[in-house]
């Protein structure tokens, strides 16, 4: 299992942001050292959405704040948008801005346009000169009529998304999101869905987001990056790594029963096939990666005079992609050359 | 870029001192107390506490001492603040670099206390009928000077606060140290004056009790006052600076 197409796109774009061999290892006093970050590269080209999974403790928050010189890494270089972030610091963060996972990056005292404008001029923006535009985001982000309330009246929602409207008013072109739908509900995490996927067609923002939720990822990222105890396991287009893991279930109700001859060719040329006899029909569970196949066992079906009555199957998802990835202990380390 | 920041800065400064207005006015209230009590107290005692050698002297000490504290907590207070309120990151990725950020905001807090304390003075000495000499060009620059100390101070402290996030506790000792730094009287212990805030408010109490003018006052006193800031401010940046490193390494900006 290994992740693997180049993404054809992406090396015809500008990249807005390239990581090359970061190591962080944090040293407890009286515990074992623990390797957050152990040669992460990747690159992502610009005006796109790119996810970073990775389970609890993984090293997600670690690689962004490396990336943002909030912490200082042991080795390796940072690229934004070609200038060595180590050496042009001032000017790497004119370019980044940031929503971290488990800071409130707010002031609950003042306004959600009064947050705005501030972080605005924390970037060196007048705010009066970015006035419509702070505007125009309260607009996006649903928070017009709460502009002039403090943030500590409005919901967990209206907090989460006033963050990301501090981060976007300091109009840097890369934005890094981590946990950005964390503790939001159904309808507040399909707006964002919506809202990030408007940040890179209309914005054209280069977006990196740190996220458990799946779903989010699965819609709006073009691609992921998964690590896994601080190394990159997977590094690929969403869809390709969809692909991978595309070998649906599928459930075939047939009218009579299997002769044996379909029984063993199915049984030697499908993966976890199952068969049930019941009165008068048989149900056949197989699995599939590709249409071909599904085709393949169609034919063989047909060549034995079965009739299909009924077909269904079971869509494949990123979370499934995932866990896959975590659980296989064999895909750590093999992804260097993914990467590559 | 600095000056926006410095503009934002003072703008959120301001918005939250009148959001906290009781907060604001309960410091001036208790400052005000603090001070009868002991103007009072001195007065009645027939100068057995000596803040200085006059009632005047108490005036003076006592606005030296205000400024001191806010001074050196302003940065210790901000550093754990934020980073309590999860804005401290945010602080830090600032393109103008967190030194602007923090000096922006120690130059706003500092204009809102001479404010703040220009009030305290005024009802001080209403209160009191004391008359001190408000020559301000001589005072502003006596003020500084004899504030950076204190602010140095604050810079190490504020680098203590950035790892361990919780240093308050230690504010109310700093406190009574400065008093003691005010009170000692220089001319009976001379190497007192390298201590901080000790010759600025030496010099202090000639221009506004004595009524001398800056350019009257000797130059060794105002290099001993000048070369007492530079010294203190310097140490604390560097301390801080070296905080930050280690902060920056062990990852424990984010923390709290």
């Amino acid at each position: 299992m290994k992740s693997t197409q180049p993404d054809p796109e992406s090396q015809l774009r500008e990249p807005a942001l390239v990581v090359r061999g970061l190591s962080k290892t944090f040293y407890r006093r009286g515990g074992q050292p623990v390797r957050a970050a152990q040669d992460i590269s990747f690159s992502v080209p610009e005006g796109r959405i790119v996810g970073l999974l990775g389970p609890n403790g993984a090293g997600k928050s670690t690689t962004i704040k490396c990336i943002l010189g909030l912490v200082e890494p042991d080795e390796g270089e940072v690229e934004v948008f070609g200038t060595d972030a180590a050496r042009h610091r001032r000017q790497a963060l004119s370019m980044m801005s940031a929503v971290l996972e488990g800071s409130r990056n707010i002031y609950w005292r003042l306004t959600p346009r009064e947050n705005m404008e501030f972080f605005c001029s924390l970037q060196g923006h007048e705010p009066s000169q970015h006035r419509e535009y702070i505007e125009q985001l309260l607009e996006l982000l649903n928070l017009s009529e709460a502009a002039s309330q403090p943030v500590r009246e409005l919901s967990q929602g209206m907090k989460q998304k006033v963050s990301i409207g501090c981060a976007l008013a300091r109009r840097t072109p890369l934005l890094f999101l981590d946990e950005p739908t964390l503790g939001l509900d159904v309808e507040t995490t399909y707006q964002m869905r919506t809202l990030l996927r408007e940040l890179a067609t209309r914005q054209h923002r280069t977006v990196v987001i740190s996220s458990h939720d799946m779903k989010v990822v699965q819609s709006v990222c073009s691609r992921v990056i998964i690590i896994k105890d601080g190394r990159v396991v997977a590094d690929d287009r969403t869809e390709n790594l969809l692909e991978l893991f595309r070998r649906r279930t599928y459930t075939l109700e047939l009218s009579g029963e299997l002769p044996e001859e379909a029984d063993r060719r199915l049984r030697s040329e499908f993966d976890n096939v199952d068969i049930k006899v019941l009165s008068h029909r048989t149900e056949l569970s197989v699995e599939a990666a590709r249409s071909e196949e599904l085709y393949r066992l169609v034919d063989i079906l047909r060549e034995a005079g079965m009739a299909i009555e009924g077909i269904a199957g079971e869509q494949p998802d990123l979370e499934k992609a995932f866990l896959q990835i975590i659980a296989d202990k064999t895909f750590c380390g093999q992804s260097r050359e993914a990467t590559k | 870029m600095t000056w926006t920041i410095f503009k934002g800065m003072f703008r959120k400064t301001a918005i939250t001192l009148t959001r906290y207005a009781f907060n604001t006015g309960s410091q001036i209230v208790t400052f005000y107390i603090v001070f009868c009590l002991i103007f009072f107290g001195a007065r009645a005692l027939g100068g057995a506490v000596d803040m200085g050698e006059t009632l005047e002297g108490i005036l003076v000490g006592y606005f030296v001492w205000m400024l001191a504290i806010m001074a050196y907590s302003d940065l210790s207070w901000h550093v754990a603040n934020e980073a309590q309120m999860g804005t401290l990151e945010q602080m830090y990725l600032s393109p103008a670099g967190f030194h602007w950020v923090n000096a922006a905001y120690l130059l706003s807090n500092l204009i809102i206390n001479l404010i703040i304390l220009s009030i305290l003075l005024a009802l001080m000495i209403l209160t009191t009928g004391q008359r001190v000499v408000l020559d301000l060009v001589s005072i502003v620059p006596l003020l500084l000077l004899t504030v950076a100390p204190a602010y140095g101070i604050g810079m190490i402290m504020g680098g203590m606060a950035l790892i361990y996030k919780r240093v308050q506790s230690s504010f109310q000792i700093l406190q009574f140290v400065f008093i003691a730094f005010i009170s000692v009287p220089i001319g009976r212990y001379p190497l007192v004056r390298f201590l901080p805030l000790a010759q600025g408010n030496y010099l202090l109490r000639q221009v506004m009790i004595g009524g001398a003018r800056l350019w009257e006052l000797t130059g060794s006193d105002l290099l001993v006052v000048m070369g007492v800031a530079a010294v203190y401010l310097g140490l604390g940046i560097l301390i801080f600076r070296r905080c930050e490193r280690v902060t920056r390494s062990r990852g424990l900006l984010g923390q709290y």
